[in-house]
């Protein structure tokens, strides 16, 4: 018998903390990479979400849909990631980054060399579109999927993903 | 680099990996570039671990005021549970602990009693103890938590006896404890197990209207 | 393909939208439960399967996550769970055998568990019979199951159900059996007359024992309460 968000937000509430645990679970292995992928960084990642955890804890009362408890802890996720890393990541010059040496990316180290351009290029982007962008490609979420996550429309999101790619084509410019 | 600026929408539709018309060879390729960069890049990241869970818990568990036993303060809250008659015995029997009798906690300082929408018709209080004084934490896990092994902590009595009560629907339920997060085990105390399918056994309770008796 | 299977096949191109939901349903389940992408796509396919055969997927689901909760390998789950699939499917085939042509999923879920536990074709057929609903017949399966678990026989256990079932019992009273039982042996009845008395006992409590003012409600409780809905109900103060 799986317990529903809703009823274990409701059970939180009447004082049982311990089935917390539950949503934290449920929520870390959902949310987890996503976070890494807004931060940025692993630690500040999971410190951003052990604080995003104990915000949804403290204010559990004013979660008005409980059944939604997971878009509703989304939010506050994200808000948490974002000022995490704008605190943790100034304006990171992408000229800094090598550009992988081999002509082919098929090495270990050229993949993890782009894999630290696309991070690099990210800070160029507006929270929301880091966020479009990372529900689409980390998360592989559609975009109907995207809305419901969010509560931003559809087209919304699209301007936003397709913004975020075009801004990642002009910094990874040469590269490509 | 090609000669446009922005992705072409056909270029969009590649990117989002759905159905899309021809792209020119040097944006595809472009494409096919940031694809396997964004790849690279998901591949790298590693989700935050358990580790997070106890974190998280543990300062919880710092902000709660203590009630000597958690969760026991809603259950001495009004319910709406429909109560059987309780009959009445022709013989004093042995002193059998059957019906579940939640320990009374320390009054908390302000709580406004609420009907639990939880709570139906036919639920009833369920005690669960297991004798293990050198345990440092037990839990109670099984089908009606969907096998969370740290969900539902015992609370630690006199003579190492963990207990804990739960509210549940009618019906049967397999569980086992969990001792200290690693050891699973069937209840002791009780005589019907099922063979898991993995080569342990789990505890059977069958909970009807008028509570469970235990062997 | 029997002609069964074909109208199987057929009704699953009709109306797949349902099937896929509750797929889609299962796959967040577990997921939700950590269990890695691999798995949860191999226990979509044994759970598609299974649905495909008029199985109850659910099941296989949930010892799915079962498993994962308890830290076994991978492959040591999907062992199990075909397995159990085996299993379900035994118990539908006695089923059908014993005339309970399309049995549902809870049936043959509640008839797999009371084969598990050596109780035969014939009695399943009996127990099924004589339930009103496939809820009934779920709960008779399983009561009858847990009596044989506790040590009554297994034909003794399966006309116990039966009879409380003629004589009128909601499926919660089935589910009281049990723990009669348990109350009968605490008592010091010996094994062997349990299942006399229950068979006797047929619906009543009494005599089993249970002392005034001790019921399912906790001290401090208030009894009777009725359902408080509206407003002006606030939320108990964060703990």
């Amino acid at each position: 018998m799986e317990l529903s968000d809703g009823m274990v937000v409701q059970r939180v509430l009447d004082g049982e903390i311990e089935l917390f645990r539950v949503l934290v679970e449920r929520y870390r292995a959902k949310f987890g990479r996503h976070a890494v992928a807004l931060v940025g960084d692993r630690d500040a990642a999971a410190d951003a979400m052990q604080e995003a955890f104990i915000r949804a804890y403290d204010s559990l009362d004013r979660c008005r849909e409980p059944d939604r408890f997971g878009s509703w802890f989304f939010r506050i996720l994200t808000n948490q990631c974002h000022d995490t890393r704008s605190r943790l990541r100034p304006h990171a010059d992408i000229a800094e980054v090598d550009p992988p040496s081999g002509d082919s990316p098929d090495d270990d180290a050229d993949r993890r060399e782009l894999g630290l351009m696309i991070n690099a290029a990210l800070d160029e982007l507006t929270a929301e579109q880091r966020e479009a962008f990372v529900l689409k490609h980390v998360d592989g979420r559609s975009y109907e999927e995207m809305a419901d996550l969010t509560g931003v429309g559809v087209d919304a999101l699209k301007m936003r993903v397709h913004r975020a790619r075009d801004t990642l084509r002009e910094k990874l410019g040469a590269r490509l | 680099m090609s000669i446009r600026d922005r992705w072409s929408a056909d270029a969009h539709r590649y990117l989002d990996g759905t159905p899309h018309g021809d792209l020119d060879p040097e944006e595809r390729r472009e494409a096919d570039l940031v694809l396997e960069a964004v790849e690279a890049w998901t591949e790298g990241l590693e989700p935050p671990t358990k580790a997070l869970d106890d974190a998280v818990m543990a300062r919880i568990r710092a902000r709660a005021p203590r009630p000597a036993d958690h969760g026991w303060r809603w259950l001495i809250r009004p319910q709406p549970i429909r109560m059987r008659p309780v009959w009445v015995p022709l013989a004093a029997a042995a002193a059998l602990a059957f019906w579940l009798v939640a320990k009374p906690g320390p009054e908390p300082e302000q709580s406004i009693p609420v009907a639990s929408a939880s709570a139906t018709a036919d639920t009833v209080f369920v005690h669960f103890h297991l004798v293990a004084p050198d345990a440092r934490v037990v839990a109670l896990t099984g089908t009606f938590n969907g096998w969370a092994a740290d969900a539902y902590q015992m609370a630690r009595e006199d003579g190492g006896i963990w207990s804990i009560t739960l509210p549940l629907p009618v019906g049967e339920y397999q569980y086992q404890f969990v001792i200290n997060g690693e050891r699973w085990i069937p209840d002791p105390r009780s005589q019907a197990r099922v063979d898991d399918g993995f080569g342990g056994t789990n505890s059977v309770v069958v909970v009807g209207p008028r509570g469970v008796v235990q062997s | 393909m029997t002609a069964k299977r074909w109208w199987l096949v057929v009704l699953l191109a009709i109306v797949p939208a349902g099937l896929v939901a509750q797929q889609q349903n299962y796959q967040s389940q577990m997921t939700e439960r950590g269990l890695p992408a691999g798995l949860v796509a191999q226990v979509d396919a044994i759970a598609a399967d299974a649905t495909a055969q008029g199985l109850p997927a659910g099941p296989l689901v949930d010892k799915a996550i079962e498993g994962w909760a308890k830290h076994v390998p991978e492959p040591r789950i999907v062992t199990a769970l075909n397995q159990f699939q085996v299993r379900l499917r035994a118990a539908q085939q006695a089923l059908i055998r014993t005339g309970h042509g399309d049995p549902a999923g809870l049936v043959i879920a509640g008839a797999a568990e009371a084969m598990a536990q050596g109780i035969g074709e014939t009695q399943l057929g009996n127990i099924v019979d004589a339930a009103q609903t496939p809820a009934a017949a779920g709960h008779g399966l399983r009561v009858a199951a847990a009596l044989v678990a506790q040590g009554i026989g297994a034909d003794d256990a399966s006309a116990i159900v039966v009879q409380w079932m003629h004589r009128g019992s909601t499926d919660a009273q089935l589910l009281d059996l049990p723990s009669l039982a348990n109350q009968y042996r605490g008592q010091g009845t010996p094994p062997s007359q349990i299942g006399q008395r229950l068979m006797q006992g047929g619906g009543s409590m009494a005599g089993a024992g249970v002392s005034p003012g001790m019921g399912s409600r906790p001290p401090g409780v208030p009894p009777g309460n009725p359902d408080q809905t509206g407003s002006g109900q606030s939320r108990t103060r964060r703990p």
